[in-house]
């Protein structure tokens, strides 16, 4: 199904591998050379830089022949024919992905990847014209659910054919809509829509075993944790049906408009959800389910008052911090009294140069982004200081 | 054929050594996996919460904690964090050092320095907004907090207090402008913002190359770098969105993209290649759309625009960007 074979996609892994024990000094010169030579793969790829501008230059191409194409021949056309050509769009411009990949063997190249987003887009926007162009949108018109479903499928395609994560990623969040069609209940929808993740969680892991040691492993990882992740969104109604309004007047979801034993089950379940998580995480030595994990244990501490309806303090975030701290720290120190500080096979010592330069990278770019001196404010009798919001200009934000 | 099966056929082959095969089999394996990055992140975002409770906290209660309380709490904070710091510290050194979290064999170094660097900010500020010490003079207090950071980065050889010293640099420029603020920008109230921007990216870029070339912890360069080329492409960019003058700020944008180009090509650094396709294409953009208002035209030139940007980058990836 894939568009990839296998074998070209294994050369690629142990190639980027290659490049990495070179990097950190576990080969020599020689020998990296010369195994270099092994994994030599027939797929063009570029560096992420030039795929991001490729991406962007590629959207920025089909977005504006197809206006083009618009403003031209069908600037006084009704919703229908103009549906039924932004569907024709959506063909070719999947058509273009399929062949830019077959043809010139682009992987991970930006072209294909804009390209192929461009087709789901254009497929729904053409669909929603075509068939619903002179119906406003209503969330009871059931057959408008056809445009989320057909987004899911074809993001689910696309995952599966040309491995984008970020497709699935799509696919995930068309799910969201789709409940919304068929029933009016709140609660309802929750859990369908958990539910609908818990089903692509069960196939992920049932098919994820037969793939621990190749190159797919990482990509149903990734898949794995969203869904998780997802599961988790779905069932914390604080998070998940922020309504900042509501926020902003201190206000949160309450009982009454879930059903009260509706509400405390999902209340026992985000307490329940991230250990279990961060358990499978580390038993399957999984980094971006146990990512997953410790973003929900978070989530779930910063919603908890919200669901109980306590108040917030303003010294939360330092308990929050706290807390943070010194688990990172007894984690680390209990890891590094193990037998060369290594416990149940996990280990809080660096292995690859790769850690270094993401923690270089996060550094840099964190440190720019925190907060710094506040700004002054304009003078006034009553005391209260403001601040940065980021950068030393921190241009006049309040705490 | 995955990358198991080929350590054992390259140990086989004599290409690679047993005690390599085994070291390389166990890191495919995530034999030992490790939770570095993970712990550090989790580390980070512990001293961030934390800050920003405190902030808060200090702002919600100061009256009713009183000042002698708030400035204790925030003192000792401050005091302990550095002294936590230099009471740890190796011998400095110009080059790169290894982590001195390694070094100290304390996994907490990097992150007590951030938290002493923030827990300094929060202090100063509520200083200068209680007793107004400098009159509110508030570059000055940034200046220092900026001179402050870079010593405590150049010490302790620390990204994060490095991309704070920039940032402060930054807002005392940002200071400056505001209080020269006068009249004579009314035509073009960007003005003076540029300038001081093109002057803030010509003091970090010189110190940053001198810093450099004296050997003083060489490898900051790249964050000077970074900050520098974003900071020059947005003041440049901004000049060439004027109504007026714009020549020559589109003329300094070609220079700027085609100097960001040729470094990024020479040392591998893809980054700058896409600085100089990004900005150069938003520049080059607003200059052949000026005063075209018709949408057939707009698209035309986006279409031709984009493929052409398309053609020459495929170009420049076939030919230098294969390396990730």
């Amino acid at each position: 199904m894939s568009i990839y074979s296998a074998s070209s996609e294994e050369t690629l892994r142990a190639r980027k591998l290659l490049s990495a024990w070179f990097g950190d000094g576990l080969l020599t010169k020689d020998q990296y050379d010369l195994l270099e030579t092994e994994t030599l793969s027939e797929l063009r790829t570029t560096n992420i830089f030039l795929r991001l501008v490729l991406f962007l230059f590629t959207l920025v191409s089909v977005g504006a022949a197809a206006g083009l194409f618009f403003a031209v021949f069908l600037s006084r056309s009704s919703d229908q024919p103009a549906g039924v050509f932004f569907l024709i769009f959506g063909v070719i411009c999947y058509a273009a992905a399929e062949l830019v990949v077959s043809r010139f063997r682009l992987y991970r190249y930006g072209i294909e990847e804009a390209l192929a987003v461009c087709s789901i887009v254009f497929l729904c926007v053409g669909m929603h014209a075509a068939f619903f162009g002179n119906r406003s949108y209503s969330s009871e018109d059931a057959a408008q659910s056809l445009i989320p479903a057909a987004g899911v499928v074809l993001s689910l395609w696309i995952w599966r054919r040309f491995g984008f994560s970020y497709a699935f990623l799509a696919a995930m969040i068309f799910v969201v809509f789709l409940p919304g069609y068929w029933i009016s209940s709140l609660a309802v929808e929750h859990v369908m829509v958990a539910a609908l993740y818990a089903i692509g969680l069960a196939d992920v892991v049932a098919v994820r075993s037969r793939h621990r040691l190749d190159y797919l492993d990482e990509r149903y990882s990734l898949v794995e944790s969203m869904l998780w992740f997802g599961i988790y969104l779905a069932i914390n109604l604080q998070v998940s049906r922020l309504d900042f309004r509501m926020q902003a007047s201190g206000g949160s979801w309450t009982a009454p408009e879930f059903g009260r034993p509706f509400y405390w089950i999902t209340w026992v379940l985000i307490w329940c959800l991230p250990p279990m998580v961060l358990t499978r995480g580390i038993r399957q030595k999984d980094r971006f389910v146990i990512v997953a994990g410790a973003i929900m244990a978070v989530l779930t501490f910063v919603s908890n008052k919200p669901y109980l309806g306590w108040t917030r303090h303003s010294w939360d975030p330092m308990l929050l911090g706290i807390l943070l701290t010194g688990v990172a720290i007894f984690i680390r120190r209990w890891l590094d009294r193990g037998a060369e500080g290594i416990r149940y096979g996990i280990t809080a010592v660096r292995l690859s140069g790769k850690d270094q330069r993401w923690l270089n990278a996060v550094a840099s770019a964190a440190g720019l982004l925190s907060p710094q001196v506040p700004a002054p404010q304009p003078s006034d009798t009553d005391f209260h200081f403001g601040g940065g919001s980021s950068g030393g200009g921190g241009a006049g934000g309040d705490f | 054929m995955t990358i198991l099966t080929r350590l054992e056929q390259w140990k086989e082959q004599g290409k690679i050594s047993s005690e390599q095969f085994a070291h390389l089999a166990g890191l495919s394996r995530q034999e030992p996996f490790s939770l570095f990055l993970e712990l550090n992140i989790l580390l980070y975002a512990g001293v961030l919460a934390f800050i920003g409770g405190l902030g808060w906290t200090v702002t919600t209660w100061s009256q009713q904690l009183g000042d002698v309380l708030v400035l204790t709490v925030l003192s000792s904070i401050l005091g302990a964090s550095f002294w936590y710091c230099f009471s740890r510290a190796p011998a400095w050194s110009a080059a790169e050092m290894a982590t001195p979290s390694t070094i100290v064999n304390s996994p907490i170094f990097d992150y007590v320095l951030y938290l002493g660097a923030l827990v300094w900010s929060l202090e100063l500020a509520y200083l200068e907004n209680r007793f107004h010490v400098l009159s509110g003079q508030w570059d000055l207090y940034l200046l220092a907090t900026a001179g402050l950071y870079f010593f405590l980065a150049y010490r302790f050889d620390n990204r994060f207090v490095l991309s704070l010293a920039l940032s402060s640099l930054a807002g005392w420029f940002g200071f400056k402008i505001s209080h020269w603020y006068g009249s004579e920008w009314a035509a073009d109230p960007d003005a003076p913002y540029r300038q001081y921007a093109l002057l803030y990216c010509l003091v970090v870029g010189i110190s940053g190359v001198l810093l450099q070339r004296r050997g003083l912890k060489p490898h900051f360069f790249g964050t000077y770098l970074n900050v520098v080329a974003n900071v020059l492409f947005w003041a440049v960019l901004s000049g060439v969105f004027n109504l007026h003058g714009y020549g020559v700020w589109f003329l300094a944008l070609l220079i700027a993209c085609g100097a960001s180009l040729a470094w990024g090509l020479t040392r591998q650094q893809f980054a700058f290649v896409a600085y100089a396709a990004m900005y150069g294409y938003v520049g080059l953009s607003s200059l052949f759309l000026r005063g075209v208002r018709d949408d057939t035209t707009i698209m035309f030139y986006f279409v031709v625009s984009g493929v052409a940007m398309l053609v020459l980058l495929v170009q420049v990836g076939r030919r230098f960007g294969r390396k990730a």
